[in-house]
């Protein structure tokens, strides 16, 4: 079991109402499904609203960084105490 | 060259002048330089590089002095920076390197103002709608500071053109509007061993960072570059008048440290700008 804090950024943040928050888990994958059972809906429901259709998890299209790198670079996904999870919107503009 | 008499001459318009904070500076006004400048057939930077090796300061940058002193002035129009992209932060960052004293400024854009760029594109007026960026912003660069040597390319960046076009510059600024231009240019410069200043927006924020050739970079925020989405939120939220004026600001506080050697580049940590919740985070990446 780890302690992990949780980051919202930018539009996630304000769609949820939230900062941050900390997770008592034993792997990534719990921490995912935790945030996706809790978050996952509302997050969906605010992007449609605003007419933005995403499709899969809030872990699909959204940028997670595990204490800093991208999930999709990880190649062990165990998670450490103290752990942070960066979770925000893809930007791509200029 | 400038050449003796070129000097005694930058010496002969000196004058003092003071500042706000009550000191005394040896300046040189806009209409000496270029007198000089014309008389002797050299180009108007030297003329100012040569008068701030003798901590004499070209009167436009006397604002500068503070914070860069006449070494950094100098240091800045010596160098070459390029800005990949003439759009929303590009606009921004192309209009402040010319404020600021960069010397050649290397702009590289393919497409034409539009309706839809004018509510924050900073160069974008209604009577160049259709013209090439590139074109304009090398016209406005010349307007504020004549000093400034500007070589648009009205070309798209790619694999194919990177050496060419960003080989001359000194640092690289992230002007794009999609993902995989921007791993192609982060690739490029990493290749030739030139910093580049990334920076993105959507909606009331933005994110920025300084990539060095062996700093973490893009994929650490977006992870391997294949099956990537080309646009992100952005295309949903758009982007108001003042968020890129916002990071391209910032993105130009980044080269003026790497140029000059003043202050702390923002390496290996993303900072991340929500102007809406009134937020700044700096996130430490990791490889």
């Amino acid at each position: 079991m780890a302690s992990i804090t949780v980051r919202f950024y930018s539009l996630w943040r304000l769609y949820l109402g939230i900062d941050r928050l900390c997770l008592e888990v034993d792997s990534l994958e719990e921490a995912l499904a935790q945030l996706e059972e809790r978050f996952g809906s509302r997050l969906r429901e605010q992007l449609q609203v605003r007419g933005i259709q995403v499709a899969g998890k809030m872990g699909d299209y959204s940028l997670v960084l595990l204490s800093g790198i991208n999930l999709r670079n990880l190649k062990q996904t165990r998670l450490r105490e103290g752990d942070i999870l960066h979770i925000f919107p893809p930007a791509a503009g200029g | 060259m400038v050449d003796k008499d070129a000097i005694r001459r930058i010496n002969e318009c000196k004058e003092i002048c003071l500042a706000p904070d009550g000191k005394e500076y040896p300046v040189i006004s806009l209409k000496a330089v270029n007198s000089i400048a014309r008389d002797k057939g050299i180009a108007p930077r030297e003329i100012e590089i040569a008068a701030l090796e003798r901590d004499i300061v070209p009167r436009r940058y006397l604002r500068n002095m503070g914070t860069i002193a006449c070494e950094g002035q100098a240091k800045l129009l010596r160098s070459a920076v390029a800005v990949v992209g003439a759009g929303g932060l590009g606009g921004t960052i192309i209009e402040l390197l010319a404020r600021q004293g960069v010397g050649h400024i290397i702009i590289i854009d393919d497409d034409c103002f539009g309706e839809e760029d004018l509510n924050r594109q900073l160069l974008s007026r209604e009577e160049d709608l259709g013209e090439y960026k590139a074109i304009i912003a090398a016209r406005r660069v010349r307007e504020i500071n004549s000093a400034v040597t500007v070589t648009p390319f009205v070309e798209k960046l790619t694999r194919g053109n990177a050496y060419k076009l960003l080989k001359d510059a000194q640092v690289v600024v992230d002007g794009l509007d999609n993902l995989p231009s921007r791993f192609a240019v982060e690739k490029a410069c990493r290749n030739l061993g030139i910093p580049f200043v990334y920076g993105t927006i959507a909606g009331f924020s933005g994110q920025l960072m300084t990539i060095f050739p062996k700093d973490r970079g893009l994929s650490s925020i977006y992870g391997p570059p294949h099956n990537l989405p080309e646009r992100g939120i952005e295309v949903e939220t758009g982007n108001p008048c003042a968020t890129p004026a916002m990071i391209a600001a910032w993105q130009v506080q980044e080269v003026i440290k790497i140029i000059t050697g003043i202050g702390k580049p923002l390496r290996n940590h993303l900072l991340v700008l929500d102007a809406r919740e009134g937020a700044a985070d700096k996130i430490e990446l990791s490889r």
